[in-house]
């Protein structure tokens, strides 16, 4: 039975994709192509040459990091829309690390550039979530403006306050490079050595460890730790976790940390992992992706994993569609768009249905003899 | 008494997924008579008055209004045959009048639309002076006792012309003076001829006021008898499918010291703290001994009881447990302290529906040495734990990997007594442990009160059904509008005293200063 529950949850996500991938169809049928040879195209393209199966999973690397930020406060019942505004801050925040501080060695140095992202992270969602807890203020609203100030801040402090004087004259508006100490290694040597080489692989980085990490010890411990439990507990239903004597708020509050701290390391894949600077035209948007992602993954953080590598997969087909299909990426956005819609609607039909086998189960009650039933009305 | 059938339902069959409802249900409800349904939660009461009502269509079977064949597709159809439902849950406009309430979906107009109130105030002021309501009709709804209200219910479907009404647990939000008066005011409709079926798993009651009784067991009809050929524990027997005790054991045990006091608590809640639902309230929980708290539901006992276990803050007064002041402790200390809650509504405060069955097993016992290991949880001593549990309070469950959700009422009920009694509690805090539950659960719950009590725990029982608190409790505390009004020792006070207490009526009898 355990192996059917499981089969019936995983069931939704495929569902959901297969209906993104019928709609496309029929937008690709209607600008008169084939859809068949569309996806094949996306497929061949994105999974059979070495340059893009190392573009997904260094495009993969932020998303997983934005998936995991948001889900952990999905996890608690918190809406943190203000991802987008924290990775700002701690893309910020490290960056100004890396090149302001010189002659560490990289043992030091790196570390200190993440926790500065982290920290970053952190501080712009500390101030949606105290105002949330003390006075109630609304978290979608208050991250949201966060986002505003954020994209405000950082604009600035970009082009006003530390503009690198060496690009004085140029178009270029950027931080002045980061100390080499504090740049996240590649894994081109690793990979190199297996025979893969190329600008793709060059790009790779260990951040991809780094979140792979955190999603599977975040997943331990939400399942096996008590403070795991405790979560569980405050988002199964707030009112039984205050009668049981969990603090509700300081678990919420620490939740909503967590994820703005994961948040502080999206943009790391960037400015520490490839470019090595803070660009006035860095990526944007990752945070709001990672909604999407997290919705895909059910809050999991090992599915969160594999909803980021099908988004680096769809990107990556986009690209391949646009070149070698000759049609137009918005209609894989589109599918992406679709995809998202269509989970929340299958996700709650498992849900149900999942419900109502498990209460039959559960009790061993005898199912009626399904000759006799008659639809419901 | 003997009249024609006005309604014959042959072979109901109505199912759900997993489970079947109604199953060949044949009833017969004769013309003028009072005919109650009575059965446990989930024999199927419920459904059978949805299909009377049209509410539900049923799978098989067929229905009969007065000698022809009928389709009851919906509240209108079952309006135009005569049948009308009184909700248990009632569906009023606080802010309208009586009559404005009455004509509500049905409003009586003048050719350019003018609502023609007056004439329908006449005309509700008739029906009631027929039917012997004391109703006015131009009194606004939110002024009206609990029990008006349900006259104004019983008005709307009558003024809807309809012969027969179903009334759906009426009793159950009613203090005993006012069943008296729902109990006269339903007879003397009999006697306007009207038909009467009246669905309640309250025994007594049910043999005071109806002619002749269905009881249903698992979605079958067990039998129907008539109500001056039948006693209490028959019906019972007929309902749970065994013997059943009504009437519990309450030898004498010997009070010990005081261990949960309150001193003139008093608790604020809304804007600006400006309302207070308890106002200085002094009881105190003696070991071995049940101090039941009677009232109607919204009378300050909900507040009463989260200030007690630390849920909600105490703004004056003072809180004890075992001689110690916690009145500013967090809800964690104060359990640490030995106190147990028994949460009046399950779902919001006693577990967590989505999480499996052992988890809620050990919610607020979670930190315990017992069940971590490091910052793990420990599971093989959980597992242990919660077989002996499972064990030992009967939990009828198959899995316990299974979300709580998919547990009957009352063995998610039992997860919660089972879970409050681990730890040898000092004291209990249990409000309204019964409610929902039926016979076999009730009597189950009760029963570990008892012994609760013989074990020298201190019970605080909170409930709004005042048999139980007449048979289980030791000193009884009666309380009105956020006060503690009155307080009896067991024996001294009957039912109807209690009632008069309970709506402001009498106040002040043996109340601590």
């Amino acid at each position: 039975m355990k192996a059917r529950l499981f089969l019936l949850q995983a069931a939704a996500p495929v569902l959901a994709i297969g209906f993104g991938m019928l709609i496309s169809s029929i937008i690709i049928l209607a600008i008169g192509r084939n859809p068949l040879e569309v996806f094949g195209v996306m497929v061949r393209f994105s999974l059979t040459r070495t340059d893009s199966l190392f573009s997904i999973l260094f495009k993969s690397t932020p998303l997983i990091l934005a998936g995991l930020a948001v889900a952990m406060s999905f996890r608690v019942n918190l809406f943190n829309i203000g991802v987008e505004g924290q990775y700002y801050m701690g893309a910020f925040a490290a960056a100004f690390v890396g090149f302001t501080l010189r002659g560490l060695p990289a043992g030091i140095h790196l570390p200190l550039a993440l926790l500065a992202a982290m920290a970053g992270g952190m501080l712009w969602g500390l101030v949606p979530i105290l105002l949330k807890i003390r006075r109630g203020a609304h978290e979608v609203i208050t991250t949201i403006m966060m986002n505003y100030i954020a994209s405000a801040l950082i604009l600035y402090l970009i082009a006003d306050v530390f503009r690198d004087p060496a690009q004085a004259g140029t178009p270029r508006v950027r931080t002045p490079d980061v100390a080499a100490a504090a740049r996240i290694p590649s894994l081109a040597p690793v990979f190199n050595r297996l025979g893969f080489t190329g600008s793709d692989v060059q790009k790779l980085n260990a951040l991809l460890l780094i979140g792979l990490a955190l999603c599977i010890v975040l997943a331990y411990v939400l399942a096996r730790t008590r403070f795991g439990y405790e979560v569980r507990a405050v988002a199964a239903n707030p009112g039984a976790a205050e009668a049981a004597g969990i603090a509700n708020r300081r678990v919420e509050f620490w939740m909503f940390m967590l994820s703005a701290a994961i948040a502080g390391l999206i943009g790391l894949n960037d400015i520490l992992g490839f470019f090595g600077y803070l660009d006035i035209d860095f990526p944007k948007g990752l945070g709001f992706l990672g909604i999407s992602i997290a919705l895909l993954a059910r809050n999991n953080p090992l599915g969160v994993i594999l909803a980021a590598l099908l988004f680096g997969f769809l990107d990556r087909g986009a690209q391949g569609v646009q070149f070698f299909a000759r049609i137009p990426k918005e209609t894989i956005v589109i599918m992406q768009a679709i995809i998202i819609l269509a989970i929340v609607v299958a996700y709650e039909l498992m849900t149900r249905y999942i419900r109502m086998q498990r209460k039959r189960e559960a009790e061993g009650t005898p199912t009626v003899s399904p000759p006799a039933m008659a639809p419901a009305p | 008494m003997d009249g024609e059938a006005f309604i014959e339902l042959h072979g109901i069959t109505k199912h759900f997924p997993g489970v079947t409802a109604n199953d060949q249900v044949d009833l017969t409800v004769r013309t003028g008579e009072i005919h109650a349904i009575v059965g446990e939660n989930g024999a199927g009461k419920s459904t059978l008055m949805r299909i009377l009502y049209g509410l539900y269509q049923p799978d098989a079977g067929t229905i009969t209004v007065k000698g022809r064949p009928a389709t009851i597709d919906g509240p209108r159809a079952a309006l135009a045959h005569g049948i009308g439902m009184v909700h248990q849950h009632f569906m009023l406009i606080p802010v309208f009048t009586v009559a404005e309430n009455v004509i509500l979906g049905n409003e009586p107009t003048t050719g350019i639309g003018r609502l023609r109130l007056r004439e329908a105030e006449a005309e509700i002021a008739e029906l009631c002076r027929r039917h012997g309501f004391a109703l006015d009709p131009a009194a606004k709804v939110e002024a009206l006792s609990v029990g008006e209200q349900q006259r104004v219910e019983i008005i709307k479907v009558l003024y809807r012309g309809a012969e027969l009404l179903i009334l759906d647990e009426p009793t159950a939000v009613l203090v005993p003076q006012e069943v008296d008066e729902l109990f006269a005011n339903l007879r003397r409709l009999k006697e306007q001829g009207k038909t009467i079926i009246f669905i309640s798993h309250k025994l007594d009651e049910v043999l005071e006021i109806s002619d002749r009784i269905t009881v249903l067991r698992r979605g079958r009809v067990v039998g129907t008898v008539e109500a001056a050929a039948t006693t209490k524990p028959q019906l019972a027997e007929m309902m749970v499918g065994r013997p059943v005790l009504l009437e519990l054991a309450h030898p004498p045990v010997s009070r010990g010291e005081a261990r949960l006091e309150a001193r003139a608590v008093t608790v604020a809640t809304g804007v600006g703290r400006r309302r207070h639902p308890v106002r200085h309230v002094s009881l105190s929980v003696h070991a071995g001994e049940i101090y039941g708290i009677a009232g109607v539901e919204g009378n300050g006992q909900t507040e009463l009881v989260e200030a007690l276990v630390g849920l909600r803050p105490i703004v004056t007064g003072q809180l004890l447990i075992e001689g110690r002041d916690v009145t500013q402790q967090s809800a964690r200390a104060i359990r640490l302290m030995g106190v147990a809650h028994i949460p009046e509504d399950r779902h919001r405060r006693g577990l967590a529906l989505p999480m499996a069955v052992w988890e809620n097993m050990i919610l607020g016992h979670h930190y315990r040495d017992d069940f971590v290991n490091g910052l793990l949880v420990d599971r093989p001593a959980v597992d242990r734990f919660v077989a002996q549990r499972v064990r030992d309070y009967d939990i009828r469950v198959a899995d316990t990997d299974a979300p709580a959700l998919a547990l009957s009422g009352g063995n998610q009920q039992k997860v919660i007594v089972a879970r409050e009694f681990s730890f040898a509690p000092r004291v209990l805090v249990a409000a309204q442990p019964t409610r929902g539950l039926d016979i076999g659960a009730t009597e189950f719950v009760q029963r570990q009160l008892l012994a609760a009590r013989a074990g020298g725990m201190a019970v605080l029982l909170v409930s709004a059904w005042l048999e139980e608190v007449l048979s289980l409790a030791d000193r009884i505390g009666v309380m009105y509008g956020g006060e503690l009004v009155a307080e009896f020792e067991r024996g001294q006070v009957s039912a109807a005293e209690l009632g008069l207490y309970m709506t402001g009526t009498k106040r002040g009898a043996g109340v601590p200063a």
